[in-house]
Protein backbone atom coordinates (compact mmCIF):
# COMPACT_ATOMS: atom_id res chain seq x y z
CA UNK A 1 0.00 0.00 0.00
CA UNK A 2 1.09 3.25 -1.14
CA UNK A 3 1.16 5.64 1.91
CA UNK A 4 0.81 9.90 1.47
CA UNK A 5 1.88 11.86 4.17
CA UNK A 6 -1.36 14.30 5.28
CA UNK A 7 -0.15 15.73 8.54
CA UNK A 8 3.43 16.08 9.63
CA UNK A 9 4.20 15.49 13.53
CA UNK A 10 3.65 19.27 14.21
CA UNK A 11 -0.08 18.67 13.13
CA UNK A 12 -0.57 15.76 15.01
CA UNK A 13 1.11 16.97 18.72
CA UNK A 14 -1.06 19.90 18.28
CA UNK A 15 -4.38 17.84 17.60
CA UNK A 16 -3.49 15.65 20.63
CA UNK A 17 -3.01 18.83 22.93
CA UNK A 18 -6.20 20.01 21.61
CA UNK A 19 -8.12 17.02 22.17
CA UNK A 20 -6.76 16.24 25.46
CA UNK A 21 -7.38 19.63 26.85
CA UNK A 22 -10.68 20.11 25.42
CA UNK A 23 -11.85 16.60 27.01
CA UNK A 24 -10.90 18.01 30.09
CA UNK A 25 -12.10 21.17 29.86
CA UNK A 26 -15.58 19.52 28.73
CA UNK A 27 -15.63 17.01 31.74
CA UNK A 28 -14.23 19.50 34.54
CA UNK A 29 -16.66 22.33 33.14
CA UNK A 30 -20.00 20.32 32.27
CA UNK A 31 -20.85 19.34 36.05
CA UNK A 32 -20.45 22.94 37.08
CA UNK A 33 -22.94 23.71 33.96
CA UNK A 34 -25.24 21.12 35.12
CA UNK A 35 -24.84 21.58 38.59
CA UNK A 36 -28.11 20.47 39.20
CA UNK A 37 -28.02 16.96 37.42
CA UNK A 38 -27.30 13.97 39.48
CA UNK A 39 -24.73 13.03 37.78
CA UNK A 40 -22.55 16.42 38.21
CA UNK A 41 -22.15 15.92 41.70
CA UNK A 42 -20.51 12.34 41.72
CA UNK A 43 -18.49 13.45 38.38
CA UNK A 44 -17.36 16.36 40.68
CA UNK A 45 -16.74 13.47 43.47
CA UNK A 46 -14.23 11.78 41.06
CA UNK A 47 -12.60 14.23 39.75
CA UNK A 48 -11.20 15.15 43.06
CA UNK A 49 -13.75 17.78 44.48
CA UNK A 50 -14.52 21.18 43.04
CA UNK A 51 -10.92 22.94 43.41
CA UNK A 52 -9.13 19.99 41.94
CA UNK A 53 -11.98 20.09 39.36
CA UNK A 54 -11.20 24.08 38.74
CA UNK A 55 -7.67 23.62 38.85
CA UNK A 56 -7.84 21.06 35.82
CA UNK A 57 -10.24 23.38 34.34
CA UNK A 58 -7.12 25.93 34.58
CA UNK A 59 -4.30 23.57 33.37
CA UNK A 60 -6.16 22.89 30.07
CA UNK A 61 -6.70 26.19 29.58
CA UNK A 62 -3.64 27.22 29.68
CA UNK A 63 -2.56 24.32 27.27
CA UNK A 64 -5.76 25.57 25.12
CA UNK A 65 -4.02 29.07 24.73
CA UNK A 66 -0.58 27.32 24.27
CA UNK A 67 -1.62 25.45 21.19
CA UNK A 68 -3.69 28.45 19.89
CA UNK A 69 -0.34 30.65 20.36
CA UNK A 70 1.72 27.75 18.91
CA UNK A 71 -0.59 27.14 16.40
CA UNK A 72 -0.46 31.11 15.19
CA UNK A 73 3.18 31.24 15.28
CA UNK A 74 3.31 27.96 13.10
CA UNK A 75 1.24 29.49 10.63
CA UNK A 76 3.55 33.20 10.09
CA UNK A 77 6.21 30.72 10.15
CA UNK A 78 5.15 28.53 7.54
CA UNK A 79 3.73 31.12 5.41
CA UNK A 80 7.09 33.93 5.69
CA UNK A 81 9.87 31.44 6.16
CA UNK A 82 8.29 28.28 4.45
CA UNK A 83 6.89 29.40 1.58
CA UNK A 84 9.02 32.55 1.19
CA UNK A 85 5.70 34.49 1.20
CA UNK A 86 4.78 32.61 -2.01
CA UNK A 87 1.39 31.30 -0.60
CA UNK A 88 -2.31 31.79 -2.38
CA UNK A 89 -3.92 32.58 0.49
CA UNK A 90 -7.13 32.06 -1.25
CA UNK A 91 -5.87 29.04 -3.13
CA UNK A 92 -6.45 24.89 -2.32
CA UNK A 93 -3.73 24.68 0.12
CA UNK A 94 -4.91 27.31 2.34
CA UNK A 95 -7.94 27.10 4.70
CA UNK A 96 -9.21 30.42 4.25
CA UNK A 97 -13.10 29.47 2.89
CA UNK A 98 -13.82 30.47 -0.54
CA UNK A 99 -16.15 30.48 -3.53
CA UNK A 100 -15.48 26.71 -3.96
CA UNK A 101 -16.77 25.75 -0.90
CA UNK A 102 -20.00 27.31 -1.52
CA UNK A 103 -20.23 25.23 -4.43
CA UNK A 104 -19.33 22.49 -2.30
CA UNK A 105 -22.05 22.88 -0.07
CA UNK A 106 -24.71 23.32 -2.63
CA UNK A 107 -23.27 20.52 -4.50
CA UNK A 108 -23.15 18.23 -1.39
CA UNK A 109 -26.62 18.88 -0.54
CA UNK A 110 -27.65 18.03 -4.27
CA UNK A 111 -25.90 14.82 -3.94
CA UNK A 112 -27.48 13.86 -0.47
CA UNK A 113 -30.75 14.51 -2.06
CA UNK A 114 -29.41 12.53 -5.08
CA UNK A 115 -29.81 15.18 -7.90
CA UNK A 116 -26.15 14.97 -8.98
CA UNK A 117 -22.53 13.63 -8.20
CA UNK A 118 -20.54 13.94 -5.25
CA UNK A 119 -18.76 17.09 -5.14
CA UNK A 120 -15.08 16.91 -6.03
CA UNK A 121 -12.75 17.73 -3.29
CA UNK A 122 -9.33 19.18 -3.41
CA UNK A 123 -6.95 19.11 -0.03
CA UNK A 124 -9.49 20.71 2.58
CA UNK A 125 -12.75 20.36 2.33
CA UNK A 126 -15.68 22.78 3.44
CA UNK A 127 -16.69 20.82 6.44
CA UNK A 128 -13.03 20.81 7.78
CA UNK A 129 -12.69 24.14 7.53
CA UNK A 130 -15.19 24.74 8.79
CA UNK A 131 -14.20 22.78 12.13
CA UNK A 132 -11.21 24.91 11.86
CA UNK A 133 -12.57 27.93 11.84
CA UNK A 134 -14.66 27.02 14.59
CA UNK A 135 -11.83 27.07 17.20
CA UNK A 136 -10.82 30.33 16.03
CA UNK A 137 -14.22 31.55 17.18
CA UNK A 138 -14.35 29.04 20.15
CA UNK A 139 -11.38 30.05 21.61
CA UNK A 140 -11.86 33.19 21.12
CA UNK A 141 -15.16 33.66 22.70
CA UNK A 142 -14.73 30.72 25.88
CA UNK A 143 -11.18 31.77 25.82
CA UNK A 144 -11.93 35.45 26.73
CA UNK A 145 -15.42 35.07 28.36
CA UNK A 146 -12.90 32.54 30.97
CA UNK A 147 -10.19 34.76 31.70
CA UNK A 148 -12.70 37.19 32.73
CA UNK A 149 -14.17 34.52 35.50
CA UNK A 150 -10.79 33.47 36.09
CA UNK A 151 -9.47 36.96 37.22
CA UNK A 152 -12.47 38.76 37.89
CA UNK A 153 -11.23 41.31 40.18
CA UNK A 154 -8.63 42.21 37.72
CA UNK A 155 -11.05 42.65 35.08
CA UNK A 156 -13.07 44.43 37.38
CA UNK A 157 -11.05 47.37 37.67
CA UNK A 158 -11.94 48.12 33.91
CA UNK A 159 -15.56 46.92 33.38
CA UNK A 160 -18.77 46.44 35.63
CA UNK A 161 -19.36 43.44 37.51
CA UNK A 162 -22.29 42.69 35.05
CA UNK A 163 -19.51 42.13 32.50
CA UNK A 164 -18.97 38.70 34.48
CA UNK A 165 -22.56 37.75 33.84
CA UNK A 166 -22.67 38.23 29.93
CA UNK A 167 -19.12 35.99 30.43
CA UNK A 168 -20.90 33.21 32.56
CA UNK A 169 -23.64 33.19 29.34
CA UNK A 170 -21.01 33.26 26.59
CA UNK A 171 -18.60 30.69 28.25
CA UNK A 172 -21.40 28.44 29.13
CA UNK A 173 -23.29 28.26 25.91
CA UNK A 174 -20.04 28.77 23.99
CA UNK A 175 -19.02 25.35 25.59
CA UNK A 176 -21.91 23.62 24.62
CA UNK A 177 -22.15 24.56 20.90
CA UNK A 178 -18.03 23.14 21.16
CA UNK A 179 -19.18 20.40 23.15
CA UNK A 180 -21.98 19.55 21.13
CA UNK A 181 -20.52 19.82 17.54
CA UNK A 182 -17.38 18.11 18.07
CA UNK A 183 -19.07 15.56 20.11
CA UNK A 184 -21.48 14.81 17.30
CA UNK A 185 -20.92 16.20 13.71
CA UNK A 186 -17.32 16.69 14.15
CA UNK A 187 -16.93 12.88 14.68
CA UNK A 188 -19.59 11.91 12.29
CA UNK A 189 -18.03 13.92 9.55
CA UNK A 190 -14.43 12.56 10.38
CA UNK A 191 -15.23 9.19 11.87
CA UNK A 192 -18.51 8.03 12.02
CA UNK A 193 -19.62 8.01 8.69
CA UNK A 194 -19.86 5.01 6.74
CA UNK A 195 -16.76 5.73 4.60
CA UNK A 196 -14.60 5.53 7.36
CA UNK A 197 -16.54 3.80 9.93
CA UNK A 198 -15.27 3.41 12.78
CA UNK A 199 -12.25 5.93 12.78
CA UNK A 200 -10.28 7.88 10.38
CA UNK A 201 -6.83 7.34 12.03
CA UNK A 202 -5.17 9.25 9.67
CA UNK A 203 -4.90 12.65 12.34
CA UNK A 204 -2.94 9.85 14.69
CA UNK A 205 -0.91 8.23 11.80
CA UNK A 206 -0.58 11.34 9.90
CA UNK A 207 -0.84 9.00 6.83
CA UNK A 208 -3.20 7.85 4.79
CA UNK A 209 -3.53 5.66 1.24
CA UNK A 210 -3.03 6.89 -2.06
CA UNK A 211 -6.44 5.49 -3.23
CA UNK A 212 -7.84 7.11 -0.30
CA UNK A 213 -6.34 10.25 -1.80
CA UNK A 214 -7.73 9.71 -5.52
CA UNK A 215 -11.01 8.80 -4.21
CA UNK A 216 -11.30 11.68 -1.21
CA UNK A 217 -9.64 14.36 -2.40
CA UNK A 218 -9.38 13.91 -6.16
CA UNK A 219 -8.37 17.86 -7.10
CA UNK A 220 -5.43 17.32 -4.55
CA UNK A 221 -4.42 14.25 -6.26
CA UNK A 222 -4.77 15.53 -9.66
CA UNK A 223 -3.08 19.17 -8.41
CA UNK A 224 0.24 16.74 -7.09
CA UNK A 225 0.22 14.80 -10.09
CA UNK A 226 0.20 17.05 -12.80
CA UNK A 227 3.09 19.13 -10.67
CA UNK A 228 4.81 15.71 -10.26
CA UNK A 229 5.00 16.22 -6.64
CA UNK A 230 3.41 12.49 -5.75
CA UNK A 231 6.65 11.10 -4.95
CA UNK A 232 7.38 13.96 -3.01
CA UNK A 233 4.41 12.97 -0.98
CA UNK A 234 4.81 9.68 -0.31
CA UNK A 235 6.38 8.25 2.67
CA UNK A 236 6.68 5.17 4.19
CA UNK A 237 4.22 3.62 7.28
CA UNK A 238 5.57 4.85 10.45
CA UNK A 239 6.78 2.15 13.44
CA UNK A 240 3.48 -0.34 13.92
CA UNK A 241 3.44 0.77 17.22
CA UNK A 242 3.36 4.14 17.22
CA UNK A 243 0.21 3.76 14.68
CA UNK A 244 -1.39 0.97 17.22
CA UNK A 245 -0.67 4.00 19.81
CA UNK A 246 -2.43 6.06 17.86
CA UNK A 247 -5.58 4.39 16.99
CA UNK A 248 -6.25 3.26 20.60
CA UNK A 249 -5.71 6.71 21.22
CA UNK A 250 -8.17 8.00 19.20
CA UNK A 251 -10.77 5.47 20.45
CA UNK A 252 -10.32 6.46 24.01
CA UNK A 253 -10.68 10.60 22.63
CA UNK A 254 -14.01 9.71 21.12
CA UNK A 255 -15.47 7.23 23.59
CA UNK A 256 -14.54 9.89 26.19
CA UNK A 257 -16.63 12.17 23.90
CA UNK A 258 -19.30 9.87 23.61
CA UNK A 259 -19.72 9.87 27.41
CA UNK A 260 -19.91 13.38 28.27
CA UNK A 261 -22.37 14.16 25.03
CA UNK A 262 -24.79 11.20 26.86
CA UNK A 263 -24.62 13.89 30.30
CA UNK A 264 -24.50 16.98 28.61
CA UNK A 265 -27.64 15.72 26.68
CA UNK A 266 -28.97 14.16 30.25
CA UNK A 267 -28.04 17.88 31.72
CA UNK A 268 -29.65 19.84 29.11
CA UNK A 269 -33.16 18.01 28.69
CA UNK A 270 -33.94 15.87 31.75
CA UNK A 271 -32.53 17.86 34.68
CA UNK B 1 -57.15 16.11 62.68
CA UNK B 2 -56.33 18.34 65.30
CA UNK B 3 -59.70 18.48 67.02
CA UNK B 4 -60.02 15.14 67.17
CA UNK B 5 -56.26 14.39 68.93
CA UNK B 6 -57.84 17.07 71.53
CA UNK B 7 -61.02 14.91 71.85
CA UNK B 8 -59.07 11.84 72.63
CA UNK B 9 -56.84 13.42 74.92
CA UNK B 10 -60.13 14.81 76.99
CA UNK B 11 -61.67 11.80 76.88
CA UNK B 12 -58.20 10.17 78.58
CA UNK B 13 -58.15 12.88 80.85
CA UNK B 14 -61.51 12.40 82.14
CA UNK B 15 -60.68 8.13 82.98
CA UNK B 16 -61.07 8.41 86.86
CA UNK B 17 -57.92 6.57 87.65
CA UNK B 18 -55.32 9.34 86.17
CA UNK B 19 -57.10 11.77 87.77
CA UNK B 20 -57.29 10.01 91.12
CA UNK B 21 -53.77 9.53 90.88
CA UNK B 22 -52.95 13.44 90.24
CA UNK B 23 -54.98 14.71 92.64
CA UNK B 24 -52.94 12.95 95.60
CA UNK B 25 -50.41 14.87 94.12
CA UNK B 26 -52.63 18.12 93.95
CA UNK B 27 -53.49 17.18 97.72
CA UNK B 28 -50.07 18.96 98.61
CA UNK B 29 -48.45 20.77 95.61
CA UNK B 30 -51.87 22.27 94.63
CA UNK B 31 -51.77 24.40 97.27
CA UNK B 32 -50.84 27.79 96.56
CA UNK B 33 -47.44 28.87 98.67
CA UNK B 34 -46.65 25.10 98.74
CA UNK B 35 -43.17 24.06 98.33
CA UNK B 36 -43.10 23.04 94.69
CA UNK B 37 -46.80 24.44 93.64
CA UNK B 38 -47.80 23.25 90.74
CA UNK B 39 -50.90 25.07 89.29
CA UNK B 40 -53.50 22.53 88.63
CA UNK B 41 -55.20 24.81 86.55
CA UNK B 42 -52.42 25.46 83.86
CA UNK B 43 -51.41 22.24 83.98
CA UNK B 44 -54.66 20.45 82.97
CA UNK B 45 -54.03 22.68 79.99
CA UNK B 46 -50.60 21.72 79.09
CA UNK B 47 -49.74 18.89 76.39
CA UNK B 48 -48.92 16.34 79.10
CA UNK B 49 -52.40 17.21 81.14
CA UNK B 50 -53.32 13.07 81.03
CA UNK B 51 -49.81 11.97 82.40
CA UNK B 52 -50.12 10.82 86.05
CA UNK B 53 -47.49 12.87 87.71
CA UNK B 54 -45.67 9.37 88.34
CA UNK B 55 -45.41 8.75 84.25
CA UNK B 56 -42.09 11.38 85.05
CA UNK B 57 -41.75 11.69 88.32
CA UNK B 58 -41.12 7.76 88.49
CA UNK B 59 -38.81 7.66 91.22
CA UNK B 60 -42.17 9.22 93.35
CA UNK B 61 -43.25 5.90 94.40
CA UNK B 62 -44.55 6.58 98.34
CA UNK B 63 -46.00 9.05 99.82
CA UNK B 64 -44.71 11.03 101.76
CA UNK B 65 -41.28 11.24 99.57
CA UNK B 66 -38.18 13.11 99.33
CA UNK B 67 -36.54 15.12 97.04
CA UNK B 68 -37.58 13.99 93.46
CA UNK B 69 -34.79 13.46 90.84
CA UNK B 70 -35.01 15.49 87.46
CA UNK B 71 -37.33 14.19 85.01
CA UNK B 72 -35.66 12.35 82.53
CA UNK B 73 -37.92 13.42 79.24
CA UNK B 74 -36.03 10.65 76.80
CA UNK B 75 -38.26 7.68 79.00
CA UNK B 76 -41.26 8.58 77.28
CA UNK B 77 -39.51 10.83 74.02
CA UNK B 78 -36.82 8.68 73.64
CA UNK B 79 -37.82 5.48 74.18
CA UNK B 80 -41.46 6.02 72.66
CA UNK B 81 -43.65 5.32 75.46
CA UNK B 82 -47.11 6.93 75.98
CA UNK B 83 -47.40 7.67 72.12
CA UNK B 84 -44.73 10.16 72.43
CA UNK B 85 -42.99 11.84 69.49
CA UNK B 86 -39.72 10.46 69.55
CA UNK B 87 -37.34 12.47 66.65
CA UNK B 88 -36.91 15.48 68.23
CA UNK B 89 -35.06 13.67 71.22
CA UNK B 90 -32.91 11.72 69.04
CA UNK B 91 -32.44 14.87 67.34
CA UNK B 92 -31.39 16.60 69.95
CA UNK B 93 -28.64 14.01 70.96
CA UNK B 94 -26.75 14.86 68.16
CA UNK B 95 -27.02 18.31 68.15
CA UNK B 96 -24.35 20.83 69.76
CA UNK B 97 -26.67 21.41 72.67
CA UNK B 98 -27.46 17.65 73.16
CA UNK B 99 -23.58 16.95 72.94
CA UNK B 100 -22.69 19.39 75.28
CA UNK B 101 -25.12 18.31 77.52
CA UNK B 102 -23.23 14.72 77.33
CA UNK B 103 -19.86 15.62 77.76
CA UNK B 104 -20.93 17.06 81.52
CA UNK B 105 -21.19 21.23 80.23
CA UNK B 106 -24.04 22.13 82.73
CA UNK B 107 -24.59 25.83 81.04
CA UNK B 108 -25.76 23.36 78.01
CA UNK B 109 -29.93 23.44 77.70
CA UNK B 110 -31.92 20.09 78.35
CA UNK B 111 -35.24 19.79 77.35
CA UNK B 112 -36.74 21.55 80.42
CA UNK B 113 -34.18 24.42 79.80
CA UNK B 114 -36.67 25.22 76.29
CA UNK B 115 -39.55 23.58 77.08
CA UNK B 116 -40.31 23.96 80.98
CA UNK B 117 -41.17 21.24 82.97
CA UNK B 118 -44.75 21.65 84.19
CA UNK B 119 -46.56 24.34 81.78
CA UNK B 120 -45.69 22.91 78.42
CA UNK B 121 -48.06 24.07 75.44
CA UNK B 122 -48.49 23.23 72.40
CA UNK B 123 -46.20 25.78 70.08
CA UNK B 124 -49.28 26.83 68.10
CA UNK B 125 -50.42 28.62 72.13
CA UNK B 126 -48.91 32.11 72.27
CA UNK B 127 -48.30 31.11 76.06
CA UNK B 128 -45.44 28.50 75.06
CA UNK B 129 -42.52 29.33 75.14
CA UNK B 130 -41.33 27.83 72.26
CA UNK B 131 -44.34 29.71 70.64
CA UNK B 132 -43.09 31.41 66.79
CA UNK B 133 -42.90 34.71 69.03
CA UNK B 134 -41.38 33.49 71.88
CA UNK B 135 -38.61 31.84 70.00
CA UNK B 136 -36.41 34.65 70.28
CA UNK B 137 -36.42 35.81 73.93
CA UNK B 138 -36.18 31.94 74.87
CA UNK B 139 -32.60 31.71 72.79
CA UNK B 140 -31.53 34.80 73.90
CA UNK B 141 -31.04 33.55 77.67
CA UNK B 142 -27.88 32.27 76.55
CA UNK B 143 -27.53 34.10 73.28
CA UNK B 144 -28.00 37.56 74.50
CA UNK B 145 -25.22 39.59 71.64
CA UNK B 146 -27.19 36.88 68.72
CA UNK B 147 -30.72 38.11 69.97
CA UNK B 148 -30.06 41.99 69.83
CA UNK B 149 -28.81 41.92 66.29
CA UNK B 150 -31.33 39.85 64.88
CA UNK B 151 -34.39 42.19 67.10
CA UNK B 152 -32.92 44.92 64.69
CA UNK B 153 -32.86 42.78 61.54
CA UNK B 154 -35.67 42.67 59.23
CA UNK B 155 -36.63 39.02 60.33
CA UNK B 156 -36.86 40.34 63.66
CA UNK B 157 -38.74 43.74 63.19
CA UNK B 158 -41.46 42.12 61.39
CA UNK B 159 -41.49 39.11 63.94
CA UNK B 160 -41.08 40.67 67.25
CA UNK B 161 -42.85 44.06 66.20
CA UNK B 162 -44.99 43.69 63.37
CA UNK B 163 -45.95 40.45 64.07
CA UNK B 164 -45.74 38.88 60.92
CA UNK B 165 -45.18 35.01 62.19
CA UNK B 166 -43.91 34.63 58.35
CA UNK B 167 -40.61 35.77 59.29
CA UNK B 168 -37.70 33.44 60.48
CA UNK B 169 -36.70 32.98 63.86
CA UNK B 170 -33.95 31.50 65.46
CA UNK B 171 -35.83 28.05 64.65
CA UNK B 172 -36.05 28.00 61.10
CA UNK B 173 -32.57 28.30 60.53
CA UNK B 174 -30.85 27.00 63.30
CA UNK B 175 -33.26 23.69 63.58
CA UNK B 176 -34.85 23.46 66.96
CA UNK B 177 -33.77 20.47 67.62
CA UNK B 178 -31.14 19.52 65.33
CA UNK B 179 -29.08 22.60 66.32
CA UNK B 180 -25.90 21.18 63.79
CA UNK B 181 -22.66 23.21 64.47
CA UNK B 182 -22.30 26.60 62.40
CA UNK B 183 -19.46 24.79 60.55
CA UNK B 184 -21.29 21.73 59.26
CA UNK B 185 -20.77 22.10 55.35
CA UNK B 186 -24.25 20.40 55.11
CA UNK B 187 -26.01 22.62 57.62
CA UNK B 188 -24.60 25.61 55.59
CA UNK B 189 -25.38 24.53 52.49
CA UNK B 190 -29.01 23.34 53.63
CA UNK B 191 -29.77 27.09 54.70
CA UNK B 192 -29.75 28.51 51.16
CA UNK B 193 -33.10 26.13 50.79
CA UNK B 194 -34.43 27.37 53.81
CA UNK B 195 -34.16 30.70 52.44
CA UNK B 196 -35.56 29.34 49.59
CA UNK B 197 -38.50 28.45 50.94
CA UNK B 198 -39.70 32.08 50.99
CA UNK B 199 -37.79 33.43 48.87
CA UNK B 200 -38.22 31.02 45.75
CA UNK B 201 -37.19 33.84 42.61
CA UNK B 202 -33.97 34.72 44.43
CA UNK B 203 -33.16 30.85 45.11
CA UNK B 204 -34.14 30.09 41.48
CA UNK B 205 -31.64 33.29 39.91
CA UNK B 206 -28.94 32.55 42.58
CA UNK B 207 -28.57 29.05 41.36
CA UNK B 208 -27.77 30.29 37.70
CA UNK B 209 -24.67 32.22 38.96
CA UNK B 210 -21.30 30.42 39.85
CA UNK B 211 -21.84 30.94 43.52
CA UNK B 212 -25.20 29.10 43.59
CA UNK B 213 -23.93 26.18 41.33
CA UNK B 214 -20.84 25.53 43.59
CA UNK B 215 -22.98 25.00 46.13
CA UNK B 216 -25.49 22.94 44.61
CA UNK B 217 -22.16 20.52 44.37
CA UNK B 218 -21.92 20.38 47.63
CA UNK B 219 -19.43 23.09 48.45
CA UNK B 220 -19.41 25.76 50.54
CA UNK B 221 -16.21 27.65 50.17
CA UNK B 222 -18.14 30.45 48.10
CA UNK B 223 -20.65 32.90 48.85
CA UNK B 224 -24.14 31.86 49.94
CA UNK B 225 -27.47 33.76 51.28
CA UNK B 226 -25.85 34.99 54.21
CA UNK B 227 -22.36 35.30 53.36
CA UNK B 228 -23.51 38.76 51.40
CA UNK B 229 -26.70 39.44 52.89
CA UNK B 230 -25.88 38.73 56.64
CA UNK B 231 -27.72 36.26 58.68
CA UNK B 232 -28.76 38.07 62.77
CA UNK B 233 -28.45 41.40 61.03
CA UNK B 234 -30.16 40.75 58.04
CA UNK B 235 -31.97 43.93 56.19
CA UNK B 236 -33.62 44.97 53.58
CA UNK B 237 -31.19 46.51 50.42
CA UNK B 238 -32.65 49.94 50.62
CA UNK B 239 -31.32 50.18 54.50
CA UNK B 240 -28.34 51.48 54.59
CA UNK B 241 -27.47 49.64 57.58
CA UNK B 242 -27.86 46.51 55.05
CA UNK B 243 -24.31 44.48 54.40
CA UNK B 244 -25.41 45.50 49.98
CA UNK B 245 -26.27 48.85 50.78
CA UNK B 246 -24.20 51.79 48.38
CA UNK B 247 -21.87 52.29 51.83
CA UNK B 248 -21.20 48.68 52.65
CA UNK B 249 -21.42 46.58 49.74
CA UNK B 250 -17.67 46.61 48.65
CA UNK B 251 -16.14 45.72 51.79
CA UNK B 252 -19.17 42.82 51.60
CA UNK B 253 -17.55 41.30 48.50
CA UNK B 254 -14.08 42.30 49.62
CA UNK B 255 -14.68 39.17 52.25
CA UNK B 256 -14.07 36.72 49.48
CA UNK B 257 -12.47 39.25 46.76
CA UNK B 258 -9.47 40.94 48.41
CA UNK B 259 -8.92 43.44 45.49
CA UNK B 260 -12.53 43.84 44.53
CA UNK B 261 -13.49 47.19 43.39
CA UNK B 262 -15.96 49.58 43.02
CA UNK B 263 -17.06 48.30 39.44
CA UNK B 264 -16.48 44.70 40.58
CA UNK B 265 -19.69 45.09 42.90
CA UNK B 266 -21.98 45.59 40.31
CA UNK B 267 -22.47 42.19 39.46
CA UNK B 268 -25.71 40.77 39.25
CA UNK B 269 -25.59 38.08 41.76
CA UNK B 270 -29.27 37.20 40.93
CA UNK B 271 -29.45 37.79 37.18
CA UNK B 272 -32.73 37.26 35.27
CA UNK B 273 -31.39 36.51 32.32
CA UNK B 274 -34.86 36.73 30.42
CA UNK B 275 -35.85 40.38 31.38
CA UNK B 276 -34.92 42.35 29.08
CA UNK B 277 -36.37 45.67 30.66
CA UNK B 278 -33.80 45.26 33.92
CA UNK B 279 -30.90 43.39 31.95
CA UNK B 280 -31.48 44.31 28.15
CA UNK B 281 -27.44 43.02 27.80
CA UNK B 282 -27.89 39.74 29.40
CA UNK B 283 -30.74 39.71 27.71
CA UNK B 284 -29.94 40.24 24.16
CA UNK B 285 -26.34 37.96 24.61
CA UNK B 286 -28.50 34.98 26.07
CA UNK B 287 -30.47 35.33 22.83
CA UNK B 288 -27.90 35.41 20.58
CA UNK B 289 -26.13 32.61 21.68
CA UNK B 290 -29.43 30.77 22.00
CA UNK B 291 -30.10 31.76 18.14
CA UNK B 292 -26.15 30.93 16.80
CA UNK B 293 -26.73 27.14 18.80
CA UNK B 294 -30.29 26.54 16.88
CA UNK B 295 -28.46 27.83 13.79
CA UNK B 296 -25.48 25.85 13.78
CA UNK B 297 -26.99 22.73 15.00
CA UNK B 298 -29.62 22.86 12.93
CA UNK B 299 -27.75 23.42 9.74
CA UNK B 300 -25.32 20.49 10.61
CA UNK B 301 -27.81 17.92 11.74
CA UNK B 302 -29.64 18.36 8.49
CA UNK B 303 -26.17 18.07 6.80
CA UNK B 304 -25.18 15.01 8.88
CA UNK B 305 -28.53 13.30 9.03
CA UNK B 306 -28.55 13.85 4.92
CA UNK B 307 -24.75 12.49 4.38
CA UNK B 308 -25.40 9.46 6.45
CA UNK B 309 -28.71 8.67 4.12
CA UNK B 310 -26.64 8.89 0.89
CA UNK B 311 -23.59 7.19 2.02
CA UNK B 312 -25.61 4.32 3.34
CA UNK B 313 -27.73 3.86 0.48
CA UNK B 314 -24.32 4.21 -1.97
CA UNK B 315 -22.89 1.21 0.15
CA UNK B 316 -26.33 -1.03 -0.17
CA UNK B 317 -25.46 -0.13 -3.73
CA UNK B 318 -22.03 -1.28 -4.28
CA UNK B 319 -22.67 -4.21 -2.53
CA UNK B 320 -25.59 -4.98 -5.02
CA UNK B 321 -23.32 -4.63 -7.72
CA UNK B 322 -20.84 -6.65 -6.10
Amino acid sequence: MVLIKRFNAYHRVLHIAMAVSFIGLVATGMPLKYAGAPWATWLMKLLGGYSAAGLIHRICAVITFGYFATHISYVLYYIAIVRKFKFNILGPESMVPWIKDLKDIYGSFRWFLGLGPRPQFDEWTYWEKFDYWAVFWGVGMIGVSGLFLWFPEFFGQFFPGWAFNIATVIHSDEALLAAGFIFTIHFFNTHLRPEKFPMDPVIFTGTLSLQELQHERPLEYQRLAEARRIEQVITSPQAPWLTDIGIIFGFLLVLAGFLLLILIIMGQFIY
Amino acid sequence: MKFLILVLILMVFLFPAVAVSKDVCYDCHGIKGMKDYIDPALFEQSVHMSLACNKCHVDVTAIPHGKAAKVNCGICHFLGREGAPQEQASEYKLSVHGRATAAGNSAAPTCQTCHGSHYIFPSADARSVTNKRNIPLLCSHCHPQEFDVYKGSIHGTELLDNHNTAAPTCFDCHLEHMTPPTASNLWQLSLIKECGMCHSEEMKTYRETYHGKVTELGYTTVAKCSDCHGSHNIQRLDNPQSTLSPQNILSTCKKCHASASIGFTKYYAHPEISNKAKYPLLYYTYRFMTLLLIGVFAFFFTHTLLWAYRSMKERMQKKGDE
